[in-house]
This record gives structure tokens, C-alpha cells and sequence, in this order.
């Protein structure tokens, strides 16, 4: 009984509120949890990569490193230019993590957890992960530095030109599912043999893998915090926790967007129809493993693309998102919608 | 432009070749030495800490001539010398400042008796300046500690000859060696 309540909520307010709240607790701990092994997993695969170690000093092969760094950031001076504009530049950090942490409400990680099951969830995920630019385009004007700034223009100027092809993308899972909605997406991929959008909208999985990339500002589009170029970009100011935030930020903003290209083109927690009429065994395993293990496949893709592609030249980047990416995402919504119509 | 260069861009070709490489070089060995677990011997030739030579008398080899102090590029050796009673040169004080050296070796060419060498070790960092300002004992100890046994004097053999021992062109080297007989 208290099952069903704490999934689907019950008359009783109190209740709810109560459930709600621990739902967040465990949503935000665990994403953290995610997020401090993300950054440990990162170094050790890209280590791997180039054919080194990574990690190794602090615990058995460095797998307490995460907790070393986090008390450090803690620990660090919290410095703030004298120039700085200081209350803008005290917010800029608080932005990225708000929006991102907030998006983590309306994602379904399985069968009826979700913190939110609100009717808009993508485009409420679109308006949070365009929220989080504003910190970044904040950060750049309030550190009062030249380095800041460019990589606050860059970022602005980023956002303009991939959101639109990232929202194009996913209007053909929009057009196919018929929903908004998260988990009716889902279900919607339930409907088909092959139980998953990516293999009739793989255009648009692609459109939607490379601006993933540049929304999460991460290599190849990591331009906004170009090392060898802008030293650190936008947060060359930052030290210490506000540094952290910004670094949490990134990381949970890997993990949203890794989620929404589960949900919308992997079919979420759930596996092809046609995979579990063949192994009636697998119906046993609890969706949550299929989620985590779809997600943890397009994290190590971040890491894998980083450890492989250069940075993109700026002008370069812009060409891309406007003269491929967005003709690609369009004719992709058109072909979906004939399909749809004549099927 | 042909077709198939078109299908090359088209199709990310190359970036999927790099991303097929960066994944098989994850499941090779990393090529990482884990420094103070795993150690390694200094190739041979290495030039690490000074040393000045003790001769089996136990006495220093160096007869203070000064020739490795003038080739010296960052002038770190000094020498101070005297006269001894029986008109013979001695050398009082023989000082090696170790955080100038650059470790060129010329001093070890230099020297006509190979009595200043650089030995195989590396691991002498210290909090003071005072502990890398080595006077005669401490070169001569440092003989002692780490020039010790055969493979130390094969190492002296090979590599810091003294040019006192041979003047002549390598054997291999082609050049005009005089008329034969």
C-alpha cells in the first residue's frame, strides 16, 4: 500500500509532501553521488586512453580522489576580484546549479519515479538547460576579466545557435509520441517492435548527440572554457565552492542531458518488446538498471568523444549548428510528418 | 569532390577511426611507472650528483688545477689552493654549488685526471640550500656512497675516460691517420 502511495500519491497532502520531499533527497543525493564519480571516471577513462593511470594515489587505484578534491574545494580561499561586479557574480555560480538540479525533477528513472510528472517536461528541460547559460554569460560580464568575457560571448552565442537545433531534433520524438510528457514518451516506444525512437529518428539522435555536446559546453564545442585558449573561460575568476558549483553544474547538466537522449530515442527504462518476448526473463530486472546503464553509456560517450576530437575552430562551430545541423533537424521533422500522415 | 569523399564527411569516417583507436588503446597497458614503488636504474651515462674521485690511498684525486672551474658555464665550482712546505700545490677547499649546476659534464671532460664525476644518483632534494652546498667532504663522500664496487668503476671506465689516458682519434673515426709504417 504505501508502495502504490509513494509512486502515484495519495489523498492525504501531508503525505505527499513528505514523500515528495524524500523522493528529492534521494534524487539530488544520488545525482551527486553520480556526479563526484563522474569526474573520477572521466580522468580515469581519458587516462586509459592516452595510455596512462589516471588516479591512482588516494585509496585503492584513487577511488576515494573525488572526496579528496571535494575537500579541498572546500577548504580553498574563496576569492573575489576587486573589480568583480559582486552581486552578480555571487548569484552567476547558484544559476547553473539551480537549473540543472531542477531538471532532474521531471525525469522518470523508472516505471513511475518521477519527482514531477508534469505534461511539459521537455520543454521544461529546455527552458532550465537554457536557464543555465545565463550563469555562464553572467559569470563572463561580472569577473571583470577579458578571458571571462570572451568565454561568456562565446557560451551566449553557443546557446543561440544549438538550442534551436537541439529543440528541432527532438520534434520528430514529439511528433511520433504525440506527448511532452517524459514517461509517456517512454511508453509511446513501447508501441513499436524495435521499442526505441533512435532507429526511426536517428537523424535526429544525431542532430541531438552533437548538440548535447555543446550544451553541456564539453569537448569538442567546449569553447566557453577553451584551456588553451581562454585559460579556463568564464570561471577563470572563480575559486574554491563557487568553482565547484560550477564544475557539479557541468557535470549534472552531462547526466540530464544523458538522460533525455535515453528517454527520447533509447525508450528509457524499459527494453524493446521484441527483446523481452524473446527473454521473458529480462521483464524481471528492474527498469532502473536499464536506465543507468543506457545513461552511463552516453557519459562514457562524453568521455570518449573527449579523449578523441580537437576543439572546433569558433566560425566552425557556428557554420555546423546553422547550415547543417538545423537543415538536418528540419527536413528530419518533415519526412516524420509525411510518414505519420501516410501511415 | 568525389562520391566517396563525400561519404567520408558524410558519414564521420575519420572521427570514427579516431574513436575506434582511442578505444582499443583503453585496453592496453598503460605505460605509466609508478615512481617511488617502481624504480628504475638510471641509464648508464646518467649525470646525476657530483662526486669527487678518492683515490685507493684515500686520498682526493684532484690535484686543483682549476680547469674544470674555468669551463664551467654557470660557475658553481669553486677551488681555493695553496702552497704546501714542500712547494707542492694543495687544495684547500673544493665547493660544488649543486642548484646551479646544469649537469653538462663538461667539468668531468675537462678535468685531466678524471678526478670530478657525476654519479647515477638523483634523489638529493632537501629543504636547504646549505645540504646542496657541497664542500670536499661531502663530494668525497659522495664517491664513497654511490661510486662503490665494479659495476660503479666499469661505469667510470666507460663513460667519464679521462682524456689524460687517450689523445688519440677514435680508431673508427675515418681521417688521415699519417703514412703507415
Amino acid at each position: 500500500m504505501i508502495e502504490t502511495v509513494f509512486f502515484t500519491g495519495s489523498s492525504n497532502w501531508m503525505l505527499n509532501i513528505v514523500f515528495i520531499i524524500i523522493k528529492i533527497a534521494v534524487v539530488i543525493g544520488v545525482t551527486m553521488l553520480h556526479v563526484m564519480y563522474a569526474t573520477y571516471f572521466e580522468r580515469k577513462v581519458i587516462g586509459h586512453m592516452q595510455v596512462r593511470l589516471g588516479p591512482m594515489r588516494v585509496g585503492p587505484h584513487g577511488v576515494l580522489q573525488p572526496l579528496a578534491d571535494m575537500l579541498k574545494l572546500f577548504f580553498k580561499e574563496d576569492i573575489i576580484p576587486a573589480n568583480a561586479d559582486k552581486p552578480v557574480f555571487k548569484i552567476a555560480p547558484i544559476i547553473p546549479v539551480f537549473a540543472t538540479l531542477s531538471s532532474l525533477a521531471v525525469i522518470p528513472f523508472f516505471e513511475g519515479f518521477v519527482i514531477a510528472n508534469i505534461n511539459i517536461g521537455l520543454l521544461y528541460i529546455f527552458a532550465m538547460s537554457s536557464l543555465s547559460a545565463y550563469g555562464v554569460v553572467m559569470a563572463g560580464w561580472a569577473s571583470n576579466s577579458k578571458y571571462s568575457f570572451l568565454g561568456g560571448l562565446r557560451s551566449s552565442a553557443q546557446v543561440i545557435s544549438y538550442e534551436v537545433a537541439m529543440g528541432l531534433s527532438l520534434v520528430g520524438v514529439m511528433i511520433l509520441s504525440g506527448s511532452l510528457n517524459l514517461s509517456e514518451i517512454v511508453n509511446a516506444q513501447q508501441g513499436y517492435w524495435y521499442g526505441m525512437f533512435l532507429i526511426p529518428q536517428f537523424v535526429a539522435y544525431f542532430v541531438f548527440l552533437v548538440a548535447m555536446f555543446a550544451e553541456t559546453n564539453r569537448t569538442p564545442f567546449d569553447l566557453p572554457e577553451a584551456e588553451s585558449e581562454l585559460v579556463a573561460g568564464y570561471f577563470v575568476e572563480y575559486s574554491g565552492m563557487r568553482f565547484a558549483l560550477y564544475y557539479a553544474a557541468e557535470y549534472i547538466g552531462m547526466i540530464i542531458m544523458s538522460s533525455i537522449a535515453v528517454i527520447c530515442f533509447w525508450g528509457g527504462w524499459t527494453l524493446p518488446p521484441m527483446l523481452t518476448d524473446a527473454i521473458p526473463a529480462l521483464k524481471a530486472v528492474p527498469g532502473i538498471v536499464w536506465f543507468l546503464g543506457k545513461v552511463y553509456f552516453h557519459i562514457f560517450l562524453y568521455y570518449w568523444v573527449r579523449a578523441t576530437v580537437p576543439r572546433y575552430r569558433y566560425d566552425k562551430l557556428m557554420a555546423l549548428g546553422w547550415k547543417v545541423l538545423i537543415p538536418l533537424a528540419l527536413a528530419n521533422i518533415v519526412v516524420t510528418s509525411i510518414v505519420k500522415y501516410v501511415i | 569532390m568525389t562520391i566517396k569523399d563525400i561519404a567520408k564527411k558524410v558519414f564521420l569516417i575519420e572521427i570514427f577511426k579516431g574513436m575506434a583507436l582511442t578505444l582499443r588503446m583503453m585496453f592496453t597497458h598503460a605505460v605509466t611507472r609508478q615512481y617511488p614503488e617502481e624504480r628504475r636504474e638510471p641509464f648508464p651515462g646518467f649525470r646525476g650528483l657530483h662526486a669527487l674521485v678518492r683515490n685507493p690511498d684515500g686520498k682526493a684525486r684532484c690535484v686543483g688545477c682549476g680547469l674544470c672551474a674555468a669551463i664551467c658555464p654557470s660557475q658553481c665550482i669553486n677551488i681555493y689552493t695553496s702552497e704546501s712546505k714542500d712547494h707542492k700545490k694543495v687544495v684547500d677547499r673544493y665547493e660544488i654549488e649543486v642548484l646551479r649546476c646544469v649537469y653538462c659534464a663538461f667539468c668531468v671532460e675537462a678535468c685531466p685526471f678524471g678526478a670530478v664525476v657525476l654519479t647515477p644518483h638523483f634523489e638529493y632534494s632537501d629543504y636547504s640550500r646549505d645540504a646542496l652546498y657541497m664542500d670536499k667532504e661531502k663530494l668525497l663522500s659522495n664517491w664513497d656512497k654511490f661510486m662503490t664496487g665494479k659495476r660503479a668503476e666499469e661505469y667510470f671506465e666507460r663513460f667519464w675516460r679521462p682524456k689524460l689516458e687517450d689523445f688519440t682519434t677514435p680508431e673508427n673515426q675515418p681521417v688521415f691517420r699519417g703514412k703507415e709504417g
